[in-house]
């Protein structure tokens, strides 16, 4: 539908999840599935790369990689397939149960047991579509550093394709969102907001005290 | 769209991020600009509903025909699905369906949550802009719902307004205990930036991810939450009404993998099924989400809801014209909100760019109809959004506070650093939608809508950073209240309000060849997705 109107005459031969296909120069890799009819594509969201549903694996001749297809064009001779959404996590906390942040170390530890045996093999970064240093995030989470490690996972869209790719079972997606999520409820206490929250309290109890009173 | 103006070389060759601009022209009556160029406005555009609860009403011309339709379900459908008890359902996975799910689950309710595609795929996760909330010392709550009422055209809810607003606060401590993070000034202050159309230094942010940053943390809270069950690509295509088809009990989903269909019986029915953008109003292009196709209205509708401000959408004004595979993709308002000008064809200001977002979406259109706009084909024309202006006057702005950006134009040949970045108003937001009560509830008994499927919040036009706020107020708001319905009356769940709607359309003669809601658009259907 955003195809340029003098691409139509030009075609792109590829193949989309094992079906031969011509499309149009320019479109990405969902844009030409639509065109072509093609069934099952219902694993497409956003389509500008920040839900991170639309995962493929690419093949150009021997080589093999990753990405996400609205962010993806369309090459001649590209072997795309649509990837199944990723199955459910094997991780579980929850942050509510998380009082003191002292032993937090010890709580990354026991829910994320994999993410000190990286071996470095690059496997999530060569994967992620957003290009983030994923490995060095998971060695900053492992040795409790968090407000980095969850700042290297700013840009991450959780498409969870490094889960995917993970020899040691990592999930460094979700261990990158957990260095987020502690840093945030650990450690925001922004003044203004407080002050504000404070405000609020004690309007709504001299409130209740002056209906009681007029009771 | 009548197109003309400077083609798309001449003006690139023309423009210096340092050219000399002259003073802004007087603002004309923003009145008389939005009934003249406005959309909502344009001649055809609106039709008066015939059936349903807002019969002789007016609404947007695409819409009414999803409203009055065909149902997919009958009631010998109904025998032999799969059925499953759950105490409360929500029908959505974006901001609005997760934050309704949460507060319903540590209630202590049993949820289910059916989303159409996979959990948090939704607008939410595209919000990039902020959340409003009125934090700084020299801003009130009041202030906040005067903005919200103004920029609305006082067409909203001064009620919801005011819960909502006085409901900020709390959200944002809500969403950081649940681990979300904001930008925060050096001394750990929140940071706060100003919106269009509002009164104080109000949004709160995190660089332009805010919606992304929401979303993730919502998602895996959902995803772990032990009384949380989620169903993805399960979209509702009905829902079930009790033996008068007065209430709500329940809703038919249907399987996006093998069409199979399921019942869902419960308590509460909670909507979140968010806007229509994909419905492409008026022949526009969206920055909506591929799900957005008004879903939630078409069910609430022929259940007997009242909605409310059918015939008032949100165009954005800063759509992406190019790149091609991100047109009507936003350019968000943060981007003018630190200070970035329009300019048109000739190089020149035509309107104060922190004007209410229909106003200057209006100024856009009046430009590019005008003669006035840059144009790469006969379809496509727009203004020129001038970030390397802004890059120039702070060096490494873009990179620093827009990543969002800078990374999804990061290999189409487009650098907003150092080449202005075409725009024009792109289908947003429907302002409109489900008449709610203060708790999310609709005129329905058993069902409650939240978030974009709501309406009465935010009048004919919503400023920027109320909608997140507004997915988390009252989806939690809905939340608690769902779980509040403990007796679903009698036992039998039915589609008998199907029956009162087909009567109405056959009185009314209007055809019921169409089937509706629509799930998908068309282009992106592939094979029929439901039967």
């Amino acid at each position: 539908m955003a195809a340029d109107q003098k691409g139509d005459h030009e075609r792109v031969p590829l193949t989309i999840n094992g079906q031969a296909i011509d499309a149009k120069v320019g479109v990405t890799l969902v844009e030409a599935a639509w065109d072509a009819r093609l069934p099952g594509i219902t694993g497409v969201g956003c389509l500008e790369g920040v839900c991170g549903s639309c995962r493929v694996m690419l093949r150009r001749g021997k080589e093999i990689t990753l990405g996400l297809a609205c962010q993806t064009f369309v090459e001649t001779g590209l072997e795309v397939i649509f990837l199944p959404p990723s199955s459910a996590p094997r991780h579980h906390y929850s942050i509510s149960d998380f009082r003191d942040s002292w032993d937090i170390h010890a709580r990354f530890h026991a829910i994320f047991p994999e993410a000190s045996r990286c071996r470095h093999c690059h496997g999530c970064v060569t994967s992620c579509p957003k290009k983030i240093a994923v490995e060095d995030g998971v060695a900053l989470a492992a040795a409790g550093r968090y407000r980095e490690a969850g700042e290297v996972f700013l840009e991450c869209v959780m498409c969870e394709l490094c889960d995917g790719a993970c020899p040691e079972l990592i999930a460094p997606a979700h261990v990158g969102l957990f260095c987020r999520r502690v840093t945030a409820h650990f450690h925001l206490r922004p003044p203004n907001l407080v002050t504000r929250l404070e405000e609020l309290r004690r309007k709504r109890l001299a409130g209740s005290k002056g209906e009681s009173e007029r009771e | 769209m009548t197109v003309g103006g400077v083609p798309l070389a001449a003006a690139l060759a023309e423009y210096r991020p340092d050219a000399e601009i002259g003073p802004l022209p007087t603002p004309v009556d923003s009145d008389a600009l939005l009934s003249t160029y406005h959309p909502d406005y344009l001649r055809g555009s609106v039709v008066t509903l015939a059936v349903g609860a807002n019969a002789g009403g007016s609404c947007q011309r695409d819409l009414a025909e999803l409203l009055q339709a065909e149902a997919f379900i009958d009631e010998a459908d109904l025998a032999g699905i799969p059925v499953t008890d759950v105490d409360v359902l929500v029908v959505g996975g974006g901001g609005a369906g997760c934050a309704a799910a949460l507060t319903a689950a540590e209630a202590g309710a049993r949820v289910l949550l059916a989303t159409k595609l996979r959990l948090g795929d939704s607008n939410t996760v595209m919000a990039e802009g902020g959340i409003q909330a009125a934090i700084e010392p020299e801003d009130s709550i009041q202030k906040h719902i005067q903005d919200t009422l103004r920029g609305g055209h006082h067409a909203g809810d001064p009620e919801l307004v005011a819960r909502m607003a006085e409901d900020g606060p709390d959200v944002l401590r809500w969403l950081i205990d649940l681990g979300m993070q904001f930008e925060l000034t050096p001394n750990g202050d929140l940071r706060t930036r100003r919106g269009g159309g509002t009164s104080a230094s109000r949004l709160v942010f995190c660089r332009d991810y805010t919606g992304l940053e929401m979303m993730r943390v919502l998602r895996e809270s959902v995803t772990l939450h032990h009384n949380i069950e989620v169903w993805e690509q399960s979209p509702a295509v009905e829902l079930l009404s009790n033996e008068c088809g007065l209430a709500c009990v329940g809703a038919v989903l249907a399987s996006l993998v093998d069409g199979g269909l399921r019942i869902v019986r419960t308590r509460s029915v909670v909507l979140a099924t968010g806007g229509l953008g994909r419905l492409h109003l008026n022949g526009f292009a969206t920055s909506n989400h591929l799900g957005a196709t008004g879903d939630g209205l078409v069910l609430a509708y022929r259940i007997g809801a009242r909605l409310c401000e059918l015939d008032s959408f949100q165009y954005h004004p800063t759509g992406l014209v190019f790149p091609s595979h991100l047109a009507g993709k936003l350019v968000t308002e943060g981007v003018r909100a630190a200070g970035a000008l329009l300019l048109n064809g000739l190089g020149s200001r035509f309107v104060d760019e922190l004007q209410p977002r229909d106003v200057v979406c209006a100024a856009i259109l009046r430009e590019c109809q005008e003669g006035r706009g840059i144009h790469i084909d006969d379809r496509r024309v727009g203004v020129w959004l001038d970030t390397p202006r802004l890059e120039q006057a702070e060096p490494g702005l873009l990179e620093r506070q827009f990543p969002n950006l800078m990374s999804r134009t990061r290999g189409s040949g487009v650098d907003p650093r150092v080449q202005p970045l075409l725009v024009h108003p792109t289908l947003h937001y429907q302002n409109g939608g489900v008449v709610i009560d203060l708790d999310g509830a609709s005129s329905v008994p058993g069902l409650f809508a939240v978030g974009e499927v709501a309406g009465g919040i935010h009048g004919r036009n919503r400023i920027m950073g109320n909608a997140l706020l507004e997915i988390i107020s009252f989806g939690r708001r809905a939340g608690r209240a769902a779980t509040t319905t403990h007796d679903r009356g009698p036992k039998k769940v039915t589609v008998e309000h199907l029956n009162h709607m087909r009567r109405a359309l056959t009185l009314a003669g209007l055809p019921m060849t169409r089937r509706t809601p629509m799930i998908l658009p068309a282009y992106a259907r592939g094979t029929p997705c439901t039967r």
